[in-house]
């Protein structure tokens, strides 16, 4: 299975791969210089250690995906797909419940998010249904296929709830039909319809997400209750200015008046420490890797990989996109970690796991 | 695909926008937000100024206290920790809330809630640091007192500013001013400056690093006139009668001490007194808050005559070898009016008449020298207005203008008046510190003294902030046969087995003259009890103090005031230690 042509190897995406690890590296940076805050005893060393293991165990499983053939991967998607769908159920039965969001798995010693992992489940179902018929255009019933695949978990995700995850594959199924060459006027008829639907969304949502929406309408609605993360990540992105505020005097995060640092608004505190100068620089690195996957998606003939980059690239900059633009207030707080900064395992594994797949169709898209 | 490359390059784009937007545009203001989240200033209370008495004893001192505070910003879920916080202190929920709701809920200055926090509940406080957020005890000087009630009107008591103080400016919420006596007067100098501390909190309001401590400047010190010996001998004389008593120095002016009982207890006042407390001592049919040496007016009584004698004889109408036959009754038309000694006092002059303060004698006497003379006199003796003592409320006492007679329903002055104001009845007034000031007159040879209770105030670094002298307000002019008359009959009155015999120290020529004054009766029960008056001055021949005692309902000024008098004249001249005080200061 690990049997590697060694003319694969030679046309592995090193830039790709080492802008990845760029961003990783200032990740663990950024964890390192945390102090413990409220409610957790772990040090930011140790968060660190932690954040390096998964680091370890993502690069062993995005091995694992590169040394499989994708078209293989795509070809079992359905089962993928249906035990994702499963885990999220799982996870809506007996999942642990961490301030009011229901979106772990408690596995003996090990918690993980399955909805991080469905999000990459997700990608291949829906390259397996768009090329399922060998014709280039796009069926009316392949469209409704589609639409399927995106509701039943959307409901299941939102349920959890998860806000987050339900969101970013909406964009992301946009993004791949434009991609595929879906018509415009189709797709502007789907848009209309997604609109009139807004109102019977809004009673699906639990009360926090509602008020998460509110508060980004007018953040000062509440300036210690809900807007409060809004108003910190702010006050630490703006108080970092041009070249930042380094690490010891990156007052916001060491005396934890950011929440969620480590995870969530991770970017704050980089932003905060490296100022504007360093959010250049990470914002150019993660342009790169966006705009190197849709180069790869472009450059791929071959009809599974082609929607597959595709897929994986659209996941990857929704969630960035939102992720930065919730933390720099100007999109609502929805709960999305940051990929390959954010602390977590399910996240560093499976944003490795979508570097593996980008990385295994260019890889063989020479041979 | 392109399209999609450009939708996420315009994404990336607008968020640097975003970031320049926050960081190089905002980023000053959002910095300033920054350090106000982390920058916590506590005000360090400046300890006030003490005051000390003429020989350099303390009157009161400062030590420190817990004070308990809230920030409101930081009480997260206010009720809860309001709720525990009453369970565990035992303070009522009403009167937490209330400290907390004067302020606005963001605030991050320190709201006081209650003072002189016991030992035990600080502890209970710290222990359960973590699930009070936004609690905190703060360390503040507070005052002590040697005893609470020691020279309680003079010095005053210590409370925080009230919200009708602050409304003037000046004071911050929570500052603790001076309400009453010199703590009021000096209040400016006693309350120093205080200071502050910039500590770096984190986001649960925990201290992690102090930035900055600028030190509070203390008050300045006061040296007062009094004589803390002195005081607490008239406090001691005092006990268990209502009353007033001053002791001056002639010389001077000095106010050596003030008293006034029933006292209150200052300390009550330092910590939190609740509002039934306070209205039990407002309400007090004793008036305990009220200084009765310059607040409380009294006919003088039979002190009055020395007024009498005065202006009869400067003015020629009397004699000091004016005869009288005292049967104990004045008949004037249809009146008759009583001496105080049935059967009456026999053969008198003016001088026995004082000694034995026989009331025919003068009914007789202020017939002759007339209402005008005796009004006049009394007024150039400083009866009638304010003594100037400065400490705020006191009164002008009372010296009735004389008109004449009007038609059939106008009723002008009558010969009646003057008979009774000839003894110190009728609309005559007078206040314990005006009767002090008027014997210290006598005593002198006729200088009213504006009565001084500081002498100085030294800033802290040693400096003079200001300093009192001497303040002659007016001037008796009595030719100095008339003043060594009166002196010697108010030796008589002591020591010749007058009315004053009772305050009689061998060794020490005490002067000085009983009043006994019908206070108005306020109920059957208190009918007849008089106020008792014993004011005089020693050492007859060089005079060093005036002490007068008033005794409210006290019955006789022989039997009640005199033995007052002469219980603090003993702990003045006959404790050494005192002698010396009073030799180095004069």
């Amino acid at each position: 299975m690990l049997r590697l042509d060694r003319r694969l190897l030679l046309n592995v995406d090193w830039p790709l791969l080492a802008t990845a690890l760029f961003i990783i590296g200032l990740s663990v940076l950024s964890l390192w210089t945390l102090v413990p805050g409220r409610g957790s005893s772990v040090g930011g060393s140790a968060l660190a250690w932690r954040q390096i293991s998964w680091v370890g165990i993502g690069l062993i499983a995005l091995l694992v995906v590169v040394s499989v053939d994708y078209r293989s991967l795509v070809r079992v998607a359905p089962l993928l797909y249906v035990g994702g769908t499963a885990l999220l159920l799982a996870v809506l039965m007996l999942g642990r419940t961490v301030s009011g969001a229901r979106r772990w798995i408690h596995l003996g010693p090990i918690t993980f998010q399955p909805s991080e992992l469905f999000k990459l489940a997700f990608v291949l179902m829906l390259a397996w249904v768009l090329t399922f018929r060998r014709d280039e255009s796009l069926s009316r019933a392949t469209l409704i296929a589609t639409f399927a695949i995106v509701a039943v978990p959307f409901l299941l995700v939102v349920r959890q709830p998860d806000l987050g995850t339900a969101l970013v594959l909406v964009p992301v199924l946009i993004a791949v039909l434009v991609g595929v060459g879906m018509r415009l006027r189709v797709l502007a008829a789907c848009a209309l319809a997604g609109v009139a639907a807004l109102p019977l969304f809004w009673f699906v949502l639990k009360q926090y997400q509602r008020d998460r929406l509110l508060v980004y309408l007018d953040p000062f609605r509440d300036p210690l209750g809900t807007a409060y993360n809004v108003i910190q990540a702010k006050i630490a992105i703006g108080s970092g200015q041009l070249l930042g505020k380094g690490v010891s005097g990156a007052t916001q995060s060491r005396l934890a008046f950011l929440p969620e640092r480590h995870t969530d608004f991770v970017f704050a505190v980089f932003a905060e420490m490296w100022g504007f100068i360093g959010c250049l620089v990470l914002i150019a690195a993660y342009s790169l890797l966006v705009l190197r996957g849709f180069e790869i998606a472009a450059s791929t003939r071959e009809p599974r990989g082609r929607v597959l980059a595709l897929g994986v690239t659209a996941v990857f900059a929704t969630q960035t996109l939102v992720n930065l633009g919730m933390v720099t207030g100007l999109l609502p707080v929805v709960g999305i970690p940051l990929p390959l900064m954010s602390y977590g395992g399910s996240s560093m594994v499976a944003s490795l796991m979508g570097l593996g797949l980008l990385l295994s169709i260019r890889m063989r898209q020479f041979r | 695909m392109l399209a999609l490359a450009v939708v996420a390059t315009i994404g990336f784009v607008g968020l640097l926008g975003q970031l320049w937007y926050l960081q190089a545009l905002e980023g000053g203001r959002l910095q300033e937000m920054s350090d106000k989240n982390r920058i916590r200033i506590r005000p360090v209370a400046a300890p006030r100024g003490i005051l000390f008495d003429r020989s350099g004893l303390p009157l009161v001192d400062n030590r420190p206290a817990f004070t308990l505070s809230f920030i409101p910003r930081e009480m997260e879920d206010r009720d809860t920790v309001i709720a525990r916080l009453s369970i565990l202190l035992k303070i009522s929920v009403a009167e937490l809330q209330e400290s907390v709701d004067r302020v606005p809920a963001d605030s991050l200055r320190p709201v006081r809630v209650r003072r002189g926090l016991s030992l035990e509940d600080v502890t209970k406080v710290e222990e359960l640091k973590l699930e009070l957020p936004g609690v905190i005890v703060e360390v503040e000087p507070q005052r002590v007192y040697p005893t609470s009630t020691f020279a309680a009107h003079l010095l005053g008591y210590v409370r925080e500013v009230s919200e009708e103080q602050m409304k003037h400016g000046r004071y911050r919420r929570g500052d603790m001013i001076g309400q009453t006596g010199l703590e009021r007067l000096l209040d400016e100098h006693l309350r120093g400056r205080d200071g502050g501390e910039r500590i770096e909190v984190d986001a649960l309001g925990r201290p992690v690093q102090l930035m900055k401590r600028e030190e509070p400047n203390p008050g300045a010190q006061v040296i007062t006139t009094v004589d803390r010996r002195i005081q607490e001998a008239a406090e001691a004389a005092m006990a268990g009668h209502a009353g007033a008593v001053v002791v001056m120095d002639p010389r001077s002016g000095d106010v050596l001490a003030m008293t006034s009982s029933p006292a209150f207890a200052l300390d009550q006042f330092t910590g939190n007194l609740d509002r039934e407390e306070w209205l039990r001592l407002v309400r007090d049919p004793m008036t305990p808050l009220m200084n009765r040496a310059l607040q409380s007016q009294y006919a003088p009584g039979s002190v009055f005559k020395v007024i009498v004698a005065a202006a009869g004889l400067q003015e020629g109408s009397l004699t000091p070898a004016d005869r009288t036959y005292c049967n104990g009754e004045f008949h004037m038309g249809a009146w008759t009016f009583k001496d105080w000694k049935e059967g009456g006092h026999g053969h008198v002059d003016l001088r026995s008449s004082l000694i034995h303060s026989c009331n025919v004698f003068f009914y007789q006497a202020g017939l002759k020298v007339g209402p005008e003379a005796i009004v006049r006199y009394a007024r150039a003796f400083g009866l009638g207005s304010p003594a100037g003592a400065e400490l705020g409320g006191e009164k002008p006492g009372l010296i009735p203008f004389v008109s004449p007679p009007r038609g059939r329903h106008g009723r002008g002055w009558q010969a009646g008046d003057t008979i009774n104001v000839s003894i110190g009845q009728g609309p005559v007034l007078v206040t314990p510190m005006q009767v002090a000031r008027m014997m210290a007159a006598v005593a002198n040879g006729g200088i009213l003294w504006k009565p001084r209770l500081v002498q100085r105030v030294d800033k802290v670094d040693g400096t003079l902030a200001y300093a009192t002298s001497t303040k002659m307000t007016g001037h008796v002019d009595l030719s100095p046969v008339v003043w060594a008359f009166l002196r010697n009959a108010l030796v008589g009155v002591v020591n010749e087995g007058g009315t004053g015999a009772a305050a009689r120290i061998p060794g020490i020529s005490v002067a000085g003259k009983t009043g006994t004054a019908q206070s108005v009766a306020k109920s059957d029960a208190a009918k007849g009890q008089d106020h008792a008056w014993f004011a005089s001055f020693a050492p007859a021949d060089d005079p060093q103090v005036v002490v007068v005692v008033l005794v409210e309902r006290g019955g006789k000024g022989g039997q009640v005031a005199a033995p007052i008098a002469r219980r603090i004249y003993q702990a003045i001249f006959l404790d050494k230690v005192a002698m010396v005080t009073l030799g180095e200061e004069s």
